[in-house]
């Protein structure tokens, strides 16, 4: 009997020896100190054509495969650092900008870089028509005029000249935030056009850059990886890798970066980066966006068309509470279309949650007893959660919201359709640090019909018209005078606040991504291109 | 002459054999087509727009337009079915929207990391739930009994999500037992080659046993908890077809002969249940290969379900096709495996 216990006693020992040696050497698994390991949600990465690449996931890969000829400074927004073009020149009739590209760049193939390539860039995105020549139209660019508009000079000199007048810094802005704007290698893109597509089909999992770092495999939806390109201008990046990995759960990413398997994690769930500020190992990064979480209505609905229904919603928005409870590291309360910390931008109006207001808009507009309306809405937090408090406080007024939600592009689609009555979404440009930006995507809408299809224009979805404010935000951005220009939109947003626009901002977007204390130099880009080419580990 | 008269049956039979044979394989064909015409006008019916997924939000018309002409989702929706049904016919299903892949390479690449989790999770869903089930049965209404009805009750009702997000906070997050999301670690990625894409076996192949023992602890988790699911139902389902042998008369008279109760049970009875068992067990692993969805999105394993899933989120319809047709096949492939073992092992279907 002694025996067995003495038996069953080390057998317990050496069981527990194993466990304790399996759970020291999972505790002390890390990540190699010379690859930086990403966790995000590659949901929205479809492609990486810089000509048709949407979503602000693909901005953060393309910045470290490609370079731009010029580069916003993440802390000041307002300054334009050279890159790719060493020095440019704003034409004194600011109807052109020529930019002199460095000697000596290479791309990852080997093939010099010269102008050529960067107008042949440019170009491509005009000639392809994708989703990303959205801001080169706004300039007035298009296939037809682009050869003639875009071109290389020399070898080391490119001439951008503008169709129509605007403020150039916009353009200068595009350059070095829109994906559009990444520098392609024309011979290695081309040797893989099949039928006239530019190499579209081939760059959706391809990349043929200088950027610091070379696409070495990419798996949908699984992984991919970036090798340090040696040869880069700047010199070898600090990282010899960078691994994305795709995990769709914010739960699982939050295991993953306190267990040290990922260095740093983007895109989680607010209620997982609040977990983790308490874990030591860990840095918690807001970076501060332009775009906007708003309630949209249509007023090609009869309820909102009525101005007074628009005031009594703007009076039904629980803004402090849906920034306090809901919105912390997603979003900062703001009320204005124009993204905060630009000169133009005026503070926030102060308007708050006032059912009795309301009440009293709606008997005026003659709905005493409220009326019933949907609200279409992502299902992702925080988009629900607003939209789920928004749907409390329109009771307090008698109007039943019936909360409909889907996937983006269900929300999305029925607004480009315009047909829909409430939505809760995300949105509003604010990639270029320009007033006109967040006011183009939002507010601006120079045909309101239905044949007009202006789908890319959110004033257009939401059928506000105001040819007053069309009229101020066409001559704002050609305005020269700094003061004059930024006194003219103080002006649009105290006319849209007049006359209540369709869509009301209730907070600007945070991204907030964790990292683990052993990543150094890593500064989120407001723009989303961040830069990993100074970023090293312990 | 007497070989004549032998020849003539055999040949009777084969064409008799010949004939059922081209009737099943007609009705296979028209079972997938009739699978193709569903759930292609379900998917131009559903409220998703792959055009809108490529373009984004913010295109404007124009963009929309050229892109739905690029797709051909412009045209008629019949126009539409019969082209894909003319590329089905020459082996291709398309090029998928969401990766600009084949569909056929991307199922090819996403298909063997559901195969890998699934057969072992099938392997320890039959190897814990059938002796379970028989334990259970031959406890009719005892505390074992009802031991193993909770546990399978509690394994087949429990959310597989649930379980994978508690599975991964205490194996992974605190004892660290186990590995997390994904298949390996990521710096045994891409280290060997691809052989199978089955990675247990590929890493076993190389003979890189760092890799293939990461790879073992990236899939323990998942596949223990999909097993405990399919356990959950193999042993309930073992535990009823045992019930009703175990009431027959021959058990009686084995009894009464005086065997070993173990005899009784397992060569006996268990041997009368053992086709039923197999047509459960290939349903239960042909449902694990179509359905590992929860499980893959949590542990983000980049398999079969989770590449329908976000192709159906997308509107990606050439990809949903694929896997409609691939898991179509599965079933009707599956239903004639257990067909055929029912006449191999059953002697009255003969």
């Amino acid at each position: 009997m002694n025996k067995m216990i003495a038996w069953l006693r080390r057998a317990v020992q050496a069981g527990l020896a194993v466990v304790g040696a399996v759970a020291c050497m999972a505790a002390f698994a890390a990540t190699p100190k010379d690859q930086l390991v990403i966790g995000m949600n590659m949901n929205n990465l479809l492609s990486l054509d810089p000509a048709g690449a949407t979503g602000n996931d693909v901005l953060g890969v393309v910045a470290n495969l490609y370079d731009y000829l010029v580069e916003l400074d993440p802390q000041d927004l307002s300054q334009v650092r050279p890159a790719l073009a060493e020095r440019w020149e704003i034409a004194p009739d600011r109807m052109s900008l020529t930019l002199t590209l460095r000697e000596g760049v290479h791309f990852q193939s080997g093939n010099p870089l010269t102008a050529d390539d960067a107008a042949w860039s440019l170009r491509r995105v005009l000639k392809l028509n994708l989703a990303m020549a959205s801001p080169w139209k706004s300039y007035g660019f298009k296939a037809a005029n682009v050869e003639r508009l875009i071109r290389a000079e020399d070898a080391r000199t490119l001439r951008i000249d503008l169709p129509e007048a605007t403020d150039p810094r916009m353009v200068l802005y595009t350059l070095a935030t829109s994906v559009s704007a990444a520098i392609l290698d024309r011979q290695a893109v081309m040797a893989h056009q099949k039928n006239g597509d530019l190499g579209a089909a081939w760059l959706l999992t391809h990349a043929a850059g200088s950027g610091p770092f070379a696409l070495t495999e990419w798996r949908a939806k699984d992984a991919m990886l970036l090798d340090r390109f040696d040869g880069y201008w700047r010199g070898p990046a600090r990282l010899r890798r960078v691994v994305m990995r795709h995990i769709g759960e914010s739960l699982s990413l939050r295991f993953m970066i306190e267990r040290g398997d990922v260095d740093l994690a983007a895109g989680m769930a607010g209620p997982d980066i609040e977990a983790l500020k308490k874990h030591g190992g860990v840095v918690v990064q807001p970076v501060l966006r332009g775009t906007s979480y708003y309630v949209a209505v249509s007023m090609k609905d009869p309820h909102f068309a009525d101005r007074r229904v628009r005031l009594a919603l703007r009076s039904l928005i629980d803004y402090q509470g849906i920034n306090a409870a809901i919105m912390p590291n997603y979003g900062v309360s703001h009320q204005r279309p124009v993204m905060i910390g630009l000169a133009a931008t005026l503070p926030d109006p102060g308007y708050r949650l006032d059912p009795a207001a309301a009440r009293k808009l709606l008997v005026e507009a003659g709905y005493p007893k409220g009326f019933g309306t949907t609200i279409r809405v992502m299902s992702d937090p925080p988009l629900i959660n607003i939209a789920t408090s928004l749907q409390a406080t329109l009771a307090l007024a008698g109007i039943d919201a019936k909360i409909l939600s889907g996937t983006g592009n269900q929300v999305y689609g029925a607004m480009r359709e315009r047909k829909f009555e409430i939505i809760v979404g995300r949105g509003g440009g604010g990639v270029e640090p320009h007033p006109h930006a967040n006011l183009r995507a939002l507010v601006y809408n120079p045909d309101n019909s239905d044949a007009a299809r202006l789908t890319n224009f959110q004033g257009w979805r939401t059928s506000f018209h105001d040819p007053e404010i069309n009229r101020l935000i066409e001559e704002a951005v050609r305005e020269r005078d700094p003061a004059v220009q930024d006194e003219m939109y103080r002006r649009i947003q105290q006319r849209y606040e007049r006359e209540v626009g369709a869509i009301q901002p209730v907070s600007q977007m945070v991204e907030t991504v964790v990292l683990s204390k052993r990543v150094h130099n890593y500064i989120g880009h407001p723009s989303a291109t961040t830069h990993l080419r100074d970023v090293y580990k312990d | 002459m007497a070989s004549t008269t032998s020849w003539r049956p055999d040949l009777a039979r084969w064409r008799a054999r010949a004939g059922a044979m081209r009737g099943r394989l007609a009705s296979t064909a028209l079972t997938l087509l009739g699978l193709l015409v569903l759930t292609f006008f379900i998917g131009r019916v559903m409220p998703v727009d792959p055009v809108l997924a490529l373009v984004g939000p913010d295109a404007d018309a124009s963009m929309y337009k050229e892109a739905a002409a690029r797709l051909g989702v412009d045209q008629p929706v019949w126009v539409q079915f019969g082209r894909y049904i003319a590329e089905l016919g020459s082996g291709n299903l398309g090029t998928s929207l969401l990766t600009g892949n084949a569909v056929t390479a991307d199922i090819a690449r996403v298909f063997p990391a559901t195969v890998e989790l699934a057969t072992l999770a099938i392997v320890l869903g039959a190897l814990a739930g059938v002796p379970l089930g028989v334990f259970a049965a031959t406890r009719r209404g005892g505390l074992g009994d009802n031991v193993v009805r909770v546990i399978s009750l509690s394994g087949y009702s429990v959310p597989v999500f649930w379980f994978g997000m508690m599975g991964l906070l205490v194996f992974y997050a605190w004892l660290g037992w186990v590995g997390g999301s994904g298949r390996i670690a990521l710096e045994y990625d891409g280290v060997v080659p691809r052989a199978t894409g089955l990675l247990l076996v590929d890493t076993a192949l190389a003979g890189n046993w760092a890799a293939f023992g990461n790879a073992v602890k990236h899939i323990t988790l998942p596949a223990c908890i999909l097993g405990l699911h399919s356990m959950a139902f193999i042993s309930r389902m073992t535990r009823s077809f045992m019930l009703a042998q175990l009431s027959q008369e021959y058990v009686l008279t084995a009894r009464v002969k005086g065997l070993p109760e173990w005899r009784v049970v397992w060569q006996h009875a268990f041997r009368n249940i053992l086709v039923q068992l197999l047509t459960i067990v290939a349903l239960a692993y042909g449902g694990l290969l179509e359905g590992a969805v929860l499980i893959e999105t949590v542990y983000a394993w980049p398999g079969f379900g989770q590449y329908l899933t976000n192709s159906l989120l997308l509107g990606d319809m050439n990809a949903v096709m694929g896997c409609v047709l691939i898991v179509g096949i599965i079933f009707v492939t599956l239903n004639l495996v257990s067909d055929a073992l029912y006449k191999i092992f059953d002697p009255r279907m003969k």
